[in-house]
């Protein structure tokens, strides 16, 4: 896994330019501590090895990461339009999480569902954690950078430090397929405080440990009108 | 020993007390979610063989996880070990508390002291924190700090998790006099 990058600053420079370039590993422009006022990071990795006492044919690897910054909108009120900070900041953290993402899970080739999230501090709107992850800033980029198609499956919530969410996630390129919907727990233990948003970013290198429950290829057809002519039911 | 999974931990401090930490303070735990080998048996007196048979190996599988998870030399270290409800404390601790557990930790990280430890009892999902303290020096404060740590669906009732948790430095913004300056 990569070494920490340094430096933790903000700044009034635009985002964009800085999301645009590439940094110099661990130089004061990483993307995520440019425009954003990232408190800290927490990366969660889960490797399933043996599930109801046998190994997953196809081993998976998740994980989640979370960056837990200042929530720029703090005092504003309903009307305030959160386009202009959301164009600074949500590039350079779809940047930086999807970079520990890809480094996590040993390459972008190597990640096969994802999901994204939000968990929005108490003096905070669930529309700012939204506004951080819903829009193309952040949905698009995410899903370039991890080389994705898919729509990305998402949770919000508004709570208090310590608070957990189950991040869903599916295929990145074929979100129908149902071997691939699974989630993550997430939680950051002193985040976010009331005044912070975590912005997570998950991500799998394969399917569920035994998915078994067929596809849409594979189904009968199923329908409320097909079940009630069943005498059996 | 049966591993159900392993869960790794990163967490990168990058501002606290509202000042900027760099290098970022990093900190890693590397979690065997594991069957109890002590499960459905009752009391068992001796807890010898099992310590003989898993101990070790835990330690090995373990230690180099922790350490590449950090990316950094060790300077802080700490253990756990967490029973599901069906187990006994006892259970955790024989697997934790002896040196052929921790000196696979010991020897990877160049470490002379004994690890911090958390033992204790919960349902899948438990909150636990692992102390950590100087890895040559547990009475240095500067190093002495946790990282808590949850994992959603373990430990079952008949499951263990051992971690071991690795610091890069000690806590962020340490600005304590040393002990000396009491003593």
């Amino acid at each position: 896994m990569s070494p920490p990058a340094t430096a933790a600053r903000v700044g009034t420079e635009p985002g964009r330019d800085t999301a645009d370039a590439t940094p110099e590993p661990g130089s004061a422009r990483t993307p995520g501590r440019v425009a954003a006022r990232v408190r800290k990071t927490v990366l969660y990795c889960e490797d399933i090895l043996t599930e109801n006492g046998t190994g997953p044919a196809l081993p998976a690897r998740q994980a989640v990461v979370a960056a837990v910054i200042e929530n720029p909108w703090l005092g504003t009120g309903p009307a305030r339009d959160l386009a202009p900070e959301v164009e600074v900041i949500a590039p350079v953290l779809a940047k930086a999480l999807t970079d520990r993402l890809i480094d996590a899970l040993g390459g972008v080739d190597a990640i096969e569902a994802f999901g994204k999230a939000a968990i929005v501090g108490t003096a905070g709107e669930i529309e700012h954690g939204g506004a951080l992850i819903h829009t193309p800033w952040f949905g698009n980029l995410m899903r370039d950078f991890l080389q994705g198609e898919s729509i990305i499956c998402f949770a919000d919530v508004r709570g208090d430090a310590g608070e957990t969410l189950v991040v869903p996630m599916w295929h990145k390129t074929a979100a129908a397929t149902r071997s691939h919907y699974q989630t993550i727990s997430a939680r950051v233990s002193d985040a976010p405080r009331a005044g912070e948003i975590v912005v997570l970013a998950a991500a799998s290198t394969g399917p569920r440990p035994h998915a078994r429950i067929g596809d849409r290829k594979t189904d009968p057809t199923v329908s409320a009108e097909n079940l009630e002519r069943d005498p059996s039911w | 020993m049966v591993v159900r999974k392993i869960v790794t931990l990163v967490e990168e401090i990058h501002l606290e007390g509202g000042r900027p930490v760099a290098p970022a303070a990093r900190i890693a735990v590397v979690a065997a979610v594991v069957r109890n080998p002590w499960a459905g048996q009752g009391f068992v007196d001796d807890l010898g063989p099992g310590i003989d048979a898993n101990a070790s190996d835990l330690g090995e599988l373990l230690a180099p996880q922790v350490l590449d998870a950090l990316g950094a030399p060790a300077e802080a270290f700490g253990k756990a070990a967490i029973v599901g409800l069906d187990g006994e404390i006892e259970h955790g601790s024989a697997l934790i508390h002896t040196l052929k557990f921790g000196d696979h930790f010991r020897k990877a990280a160049g470490a002379t002291t004994l690890l911090p430890a958390v033992e204790k009892r919960g349902p899948a999902g438990v909150v636990f924190d692992i102390p950590l303290k100087h890895i040559t020096d547990a009475t240095l404060r500067s190093h002495h700090q946790t990282v808590e740590v949850r994992i959603a669906d373990a430990p079952h009732p008949d499951e263990l998790v051992i971690a071991l948790a690795a610091a890069a430095q000690g806590r962020p913004q340490q600005r304590l006099a040393p002990l000396s300056t009491e003593q």
